[in-house]
């Protein structure tokens, strides 16, 4: 297949990756942008340590198309900047090997502008379509039950 | 003041903002990409292996397969064995075994090259359990013997290699009269299994490797860079200072990131193609590459009538699986553990490795003592009800007391067993009701290692900036926060100025590995040694310039603290040293010493405790139950990062937890995996957690390690199954010795029930 130019926001800023169109946007992202925050693991849409934020849903990166985020705004790990999910993570100690973290980090993001009150269940069900193998989870559902009352508190 | 705190994790900011490196980040120019063929049998001879037209396929560098391993190397590797290829020779021994590799310039041409590979394959009989592999007429999984060697073993203990057919190894320890079961009021024997997991780390296997001019540079996600870099020096017949092995952040182990997994390849593929060469799994391959160990259990326990456990005799199998891979350790340690922290007058285990079709077992998260615990924890319970007394009396009245040795010649356990298991029963909230159960467990375990030797550097610089250099892998656990806390306490620094060297054996000092929970353990008082080194050296600097005895001195935030003078140390010593100052630099060692009167030459460094207590309900109708309650606790001794020992556990925990409620590899009679890909193999999510989960952390304070500190990690997995199990028991009476505690067993043990008591 021919290389084609897609255009996109990575992060905020403008981004154009020439490629096959078909390139899993994961391994894009990676090689052509430096987007090192994108974690693959399983390659199979079933972890999440891939997801990134597309026009601010979630999505597997790892099993989408490079040409699907074409117009797109793309966010991934690298667009926290001292964000509150971050520091309740730090906080909290919901990473350990961190390979997982920056999927999580996302997700919770996006459950958060979905919903900005969700009750410990809520949490639970949500983060529930990414893996950790490492902290057993309630570190993570409790770092996200404290950055959502950060990010609801009156500045 | 360090130790006890809940420091934030050093490795925050990176791995919080996507910038942590591992090994998969790593490029080197002209790299290129490697990718394996691997068998799509069991168990065949390989009658022909054909890479021509890949050879010459498109982006091609290099192809490996039994015809291209140069001449002069021992392209075997194993632990106590070497009995795995780097690529298969004769034969393969299980789907995935490793037949061929090509390297080329991106992945996609390396699997499109591996396609054009011909195999021929003469299809041999398949044993795919360990009951087929020891059938009279199963085949011989090894024609020749591989080499091998057994280890020096003190008192009680013996080993032997391949003593049966398909068994590659096999452990034994003895200990008192087996005539005392003659004077036990009864014997109960009962036969346990035990499941296998895959330890799904979710960073797979990579490695990077740089093998040219006589060299081999790689970046691996291993556990264990020094026994890695001499096993590559032996396979390669290089020194070992022609090889440089560098471990950036690793994503996650279990266990499974030792020894050599794509090392040999990725150096052997980088020497033929003359460039650096990226090996990457996928982590589905990661299921072919490792596992856990299946097992069946039998136990024969002898008892007095009111409860006092006399005897015990095991007898082991583990599913070592296609190659022996760290089996015959993990042996040695089922076989040793399988006593549990009782006081008996008799133990006679025997543990033994069974080669099998399937994918090589290995080292996992509580090494042969998950397996143990599991059996033994279920047993225990079960000589109670029988004999009508209380679980928690019969464990009462038999668990070790505190200092009281193991066995003969083994070091006292550093934990009370009796205070944590009150501990787990206090804070789960138990009230009886129809169809729940209360159910509990102590997991058992030595930690830290066998005769495990670690060195440790720190320096201090000029300005009182600290330098540690220490082989512990950055596996998750969180070694570079924890570790550097224990410097800071004993240099009078904060933890933040201490900066932990990247790993690369050419500097960092030597290194068992970072295993056996061994890092504050073991690391931690090699490092605890360093800096005590470093201190007095500093200490001595001072007096020396002060004219006044060291004992008169204090180190506090680089000051000399005397009386109520605080001097800085930055122009004291350039007042001596010289304007461009100066470093103060030690080194440590720990090793437990060798002893010949230890069952396993040398005492244990520690023991690994972990309390489970668990409440379930049942669903009579369905099978179906829920765990409403788990409360796990682990002996930290002290714990140097109270956050840090809670991710341990909780971790641990829910590890045990999966096991016991659905995760599993499940294999068919023809050695096929059939759940070995991410989507079908399940692992717990958030979702799953009990209603209420709680772990504690216990600082009984009787560690040999830091401050009196002790290893964990591993402890908290190897009691939940068997809480689980001895709960079911409470509630409705019926009695499981199967992993995982499937509904459907449920039901048909309910139904048996049913039909018994009819
Ligand atoms: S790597 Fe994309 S979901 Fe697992
Ligand atoms: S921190 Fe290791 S997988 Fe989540």
């Amino acid at each position: 297949m021919p290389p084609e130019t897609i255009r996109f926001t990575l992060d905020g800023r403008a981004a154009a990756i020439t490629a096959e169109p078909t390139e899993p946007l994961a391994h894009a992202l990676r090689e052509h942008c430096g987007a090192q925050g994108v974690r693959v693991a399983c390659s199979r849409a079933v972890c999440g340590a891939c997801t990134v934020l597309v026009d601010g849903l979630p999505a597997a990166s790892c099993a989408m198309f490079l040409w699907q985020v074409e117009g797109c705004a793309v966010e991934t790990v690298a667009r926290l900047k001292a964000h509150p999910l971050q520091e309740a993570f730090a906080r909290h100690g919901a990473f350990q090997c961190g390979y997982c973290t920056g999927g999580f980090l996302m997700l919770a993001k996006a459950l958060l502008a979905e919903n900005p009150s969700p009750s410990r269940a809520e949490i639970a069900e949500y983060l529930s379509s990414n893996i950790c193998r490492c902290t057993g989870y309630s570190v993570i559902i409790e770092a996200v039950e404290e950055a959502a009352a950060a990010m609801r508190a009156p500045a | 003041m360090s130790i006890g705190l809940s420091l934030p994790r050093a490795d925050g900011a990176e791995k919080l903002s996507g910038r942590a490196t591992y090994t998969a980040d790593i490029a080197l120019p002209g790299m290129l990409h490697a990718k394996l063929l691997r068998s799509s049998h069991a168990h065949a001879r390989l009658l022909r292996v054909d890479a021509g037209r890949a050879r010459t396929a498109p982006g091609v560098h290099a192809v490996l397969t039994r015809d291209d391993v140069p001449e002069g190397l021992m392209p075997v590797y194993g632990y106590f064995i070497k009995d795995q290829p780097i690529v298969a020779t004769d034969r393969v021994r299980h789907v995935g075994d490793i037949i061929a590799a090509v390297a080329a310039e991106t992945e996609a041409q390396a699997v499109a090259a591996l396609a054009l590979i011909e195999v021929e394959y003469e299809a041999l009989p398949v044993v795919a359990s360990i009951e087929a592999a020891l059938a009279e007429d199963a085949p011989e999984l090894f024609p020749q013997a591989p080499i091998g060697f057994v280890p020096a073993y003190g008192e009680g203990a013996r080993g032997a290699l391949r003593p049966a057919k398909n068994i590659c190894f096999e452990f034994g320890y003895r200990m008192g009269d087996a005539a005392v079961f003659d004077r036990c009021d009864h014997v109960f024997e009962d036969e346990f299994r035990f499941s296998r997991m895959w330890h799904f780390h979710l960073e797979p296997f990579v490695s990077v490797a740089d093998a040219r001019d006589g060299r081999i540079e790689i970046w691996s996600s291993n556990q264990n860079p020094f026994p890695l870099r001499k096993e590559l020096s032996r396979i390669f017949r290089m020194p070992e200072n022609a090889i440089t092995v560098r471990v950036p952040y690793v994503g996650g182990g279990f266990g499974s990131k030792n020894n050599c997994k794509t090392e040999p390849a990725a150096v052997l593929l980088s020497m033929l193609a003359g460039r650096p060469v990226r090996l990457a799994l996928t982590l589905a391959e990661g299921f072919l590459t490792n596992t856990q160990h299946a097992a069946i259990l039998r136990l024969r326990t002898g008892v007095m009538s009111d409860g006092r456990l006399v005897a015990r005799q095991s007898h082991i199998e583990l599913d070592a699986g296609a190659y022996s891979d760290a089996s015959p350790l993990v042996a040695e340690k089922a076989g040793y553990r399988i006593p549990g922290p009782y006081a008996w007058e008799h133990v006679e285990s025997l543990c033994r490795c069974v080669m099998t079709n399937t994918a090589p077992a290995g080292p996992f998260r509580g090494f042969g003592g998950t397996q143990a615990t599991w059996a033994s924890e279920s047993q225990i319970d079960m000589i109670a009800r029988r004999l009508g007394i209380s679980p928690l009396a019969m464990r009462q009245k038999n668990l070790l007391k505190l200092h009281q040795a193991y066995m003969p010649g083994e070091s006292g356990v550093d934990s009370d067993m009796e205070d944590g298991l009150q501990t787990v029963l206090a804070a789960i909230h138990h009230t009886p009701a129809p169809d729940r159960g209360l159910g509990f467990a102590v997991g058992f375990k030595d930690g830290g290692g066998v005769n495990k030797p670690a060195q440790a550097r720190v320096k201090v610089s000029t300005n009182g900036d600290v330098f540690l250099g220490c082989g512990t892998v950055e596996i998750g656990q969180g070694a570079r926060t924890a570790i550097p806390q224990i410097v800071a306490e004993i240099l009078g620094t904060s933890a933040t100025r201490i900066r932990v060297a990247p790993i690369d054996t050419d500097h960092t000092p030597f290194d068992q590995g970072t295993n056996a929970s061994s890092g504050i353990a073991v690391m931690g008082q090699a490092v605890a040694r360093a800096a005590t080194a470093v201190r007095d050296q500093v200490l001595g600097f001072a007096a020396a310039q002060m004219g006044t005895p060291p004992e008169t001195l204090r180190l506090e935030d680089w000051h000399i603290i005397r009386g109520n003078e605080r001097l800085p140390l930055g122009p004291m010593i350039m007042r001596y040293y010289g304007g461009t100052g100066f470093e103060f630099t030690a080194d440590g060692f720990f090793k437990p010493d060798s002893d010949h009167h230890a069952p396993l030459e040398a005492q244990c460094v520690y023991w690994e405790i972990g309390w489970a207590a668990a409440e379930v309900e049942v669903d009579r109708g369905t099978g179906q139950f829920t765990v409403t309650q788990l409360v796990v606790a682990g002996d930290a001794g002290r714990a140097i990062n109270p956050m840090l020992c809670r991710g341990q556990d909780e971790g641990s925990a829910i590890m045990g937890y999966a096991q016991a409620m659905f995760e599993t590899m499940r294999y068919d009679a023809a050695g096929e995996l059939l759940n070995g890909d991410p989507l079908h193999y399940r692992v717990p999510l958030a979702e799953d957690l009990p209603a209420r989960f709680t772990t504690l952390t216990l600082e009984q304070g009787h560690g040999p390690g830091p401050f009196g500190s002790k290893g964990l990690g591993e402890g908290a997995m190897l009691p939940v199954a068997a809480a689980i199990a001895n709960a079911l028991e409470d509630a409705v009476g019926i009695r499981i010795t199967e992993l995982p505690l499937t509904p459907e067993r449920v039901l048909r043990a309910l139904d048996n029930l049913e039909k018994a008591t009819a």
